[in-house]
């Protein structure tokens, strides 16, 4: 079905009613404007749909990206703490040697910490433009339905207009809140992956040697990264308006035992491999069903989403 | 006799080409095997719930982390498998190579004598050092095949850093297929070219 031009004319429409699989109209929704709200509405779904893939390959990118600054970090981190232990050869001999190499990685584990920050930002993004892509699913009419130009937007104007053309199939099956619930699912999925990541980036953040005379940045849960981060947090709701912070981190599926956060300033190499592991697996998303319900979809709506 | 050599020659040349497959499929092999031992020698690390820091406040953190750990390690046993069944794939078909030479010298309207299958003439190779060198490469082959698949089986979960260095290096030096004597044997076949 391509999305051509709309015209009055009713006839050209009707075949795409198959009257076996529509429920009752919503009666608030005049016939004609059923009709030519279908091919709207699937237009809109492709749209956000391929966004919503884009949206995903981007949160890959920036996920894979900031998993090597971090991987870097780590190390700049563990060589300072080794340097003592270092066998330096000959050039043991010369003066503050080891107090100049330490205070050079500390630089470099900084400069990798902003790759590591900025590779955050990109993360949130991808999940904030997740979240708003799933909820522009709807297809509202717009002006009156009576008008002989009848137009569409992505904001209800009629209380009476659920934009969901009275939960008719979109496509073949499915309506479209279906279609909402599987966006939702992935948003969830990749929102809960974030809040996760994030106090990865504030732990990883915070390491410091002890040797290493500078500044602690002493970052807290309750700091926001960049200006604007809380702003983009809310939109995938994970920041919290009552308690003034982001939402604690927990993994689908278990208990949310999480009160405080203990951040560890000094970890050792075991933790470090954790963290890294821990970053690499992303726990909270299931690959395999995220590339199911991208084919699921892209299969109701003849469409290639992968 | 001329005609023959030249066809032998040509098998050579399928089993050099099955022979850079094979080399392919042992940098896939390696690959896949840096993998699984990097994580294997993980699961110790993780499975201790106190090198997880500022995660202990995250309920099920070590299980999730183990579970993906254990879902991608089986992900690559899986592909190393399919990596072993190439290679056998490989050692089947140098065998029917090697079959084949053996039925060009019975099938043909005059089975050569002894004397004829070692005659060289100029720096040619005998009818004999040609199936010599497919026996002897696909030999090498086999036996390299079934060592890769017995380290491929002994690679498992309690497998400790040390055992699995030593499997490495076993999987990287493919004792079977000593690379001067394959060279050599080259050399005899294609030694016009050489020239």
């Amino acid at each position: 079905m391509t999305s051509t031009p709309y015209s009055s004319s009713e006839q050209m429409e009707t075949k795409l009613q198959n009257p076996s699989l529509s429920p009752i109209p919503n009666p608030s929704f005049s016939s004609p404007a059923t009709r030519l709200w279908r091919p709207a509405a699937q237009r809109n779904l492709r749209n956000q749909w391929s966004k919503l893939l884009s949206h995903k390959q981007q949160w890959y990118m920036a996920s894979s990206s900031g998993r090597s600054h971090a991987t870097s970090l780590v190390n700049d981190y563990l060589r300072q703490r080794y340097m003592s232990a270092m066998d330096l050869g000959c050039l043991s001999d010369m003066p503050n040697i080891r107090r100049k190499a330490c205070h050079k990685l500390a630089r470099q584990q900084e400069i990798h910490g902003r790759k590591l920050l900025s590779s955050y930002k990109d993360m949130v993004t991808a999940v904030s433009h997740m979240a708003n892509t799933s909820s522009s699913m709807r297809c509202f009419l717009k002006g009156p339905a009576s008008s002989p130009l009848v137009q569409f937007s992505s904001a209800s104007e009629d209380k009476n207009d659920n934009g969901d053309g009275g939960g008719i199939p979109v496509f073949r099956f499915w309506s479209i809140p279906h279609f909402e619930n599987l966006g939702q699912e992935l948003v969830q999925m990749f929102s809960l992956e974030l809040s996760f990541k994030r106090l990865l980036v504030v732990e990883l953040l915070s390491v410091s040697c002890e040797e290493v005379q500078q500044q602690s940045t002493g970052l807290c849960w309750s700091d926001e990264l960049y200006p604007g981060e809380f702003n983009e947090l809310s939109i995938s709701n994970l920041y919290s308006e009552e308690t003034q912070e982001p939402v604690l981190p927990r993994i689908k599926g278990w208990e949310s035992n999480t009160q405080t956060i203990q951040f560890n300033h000094h970890p050792d190499q075991e933790i470090l491999q954790v963290y890294l592991t821990a970053w690499l697996a992303e726990v909270n998303i299931d690959t395999q069903r995220v590339g199911d319900i991208f084919s699921m979809v892209g299969e109701e709506m003849h469409v290639n989403l992968s | 006799m001329e005609m023959m050599v030249k066809k032998h020659q040509q098998k050579f040349r399928k089993v050099k080409d099955d022979m850079s497959r094979w080399d392919q499929l042992q940098s896939q092999l390696l690959a896949q095997f840096r993998n699984a031992s990097s994580i294997i020698e993980r699961l110790q690390v993780l499975q201790e719930p106190k090198n997880y820091g500022v995660f202990t406040c995250i309920s099920g953190i070590r299980e999730e982390v183990l579970g993906k750990q254990m879902e991608s390690l089986e992900t690559i046993f899986l592909s190393m498998k399919k990596t072993i069944e190439e290679f056998h794939s490989i050692v089947v078909s140098l065998e029917k190579i090697l079959r084949d030479g053996r039925q060009l010298m019975k099938g043909g309207s005059i089975s050569p004598s002894t004397k004829q299958m070692q005659l060289r003439i100029g720096i040619r190779p005998s009818l004999f050092d040609c199936l010599e060198g497919l026996r002897i490469i696909f030999e090498m082959h086999y036996s390299e095949y079934l060592l890769k698949s017995s380290i491929v089986s002994a690679l498992s979960l309690k497998s400790s850093a040390s055992d699995l260095g030593a499997l490495n290096q076993l999987l990287i030096d493919q004792p079977n297929i000593p690379k001067e004597e394959v060279q050599f044997i080259f050399d005899i076949i294609f030694a016009e070219e050489i020239c």
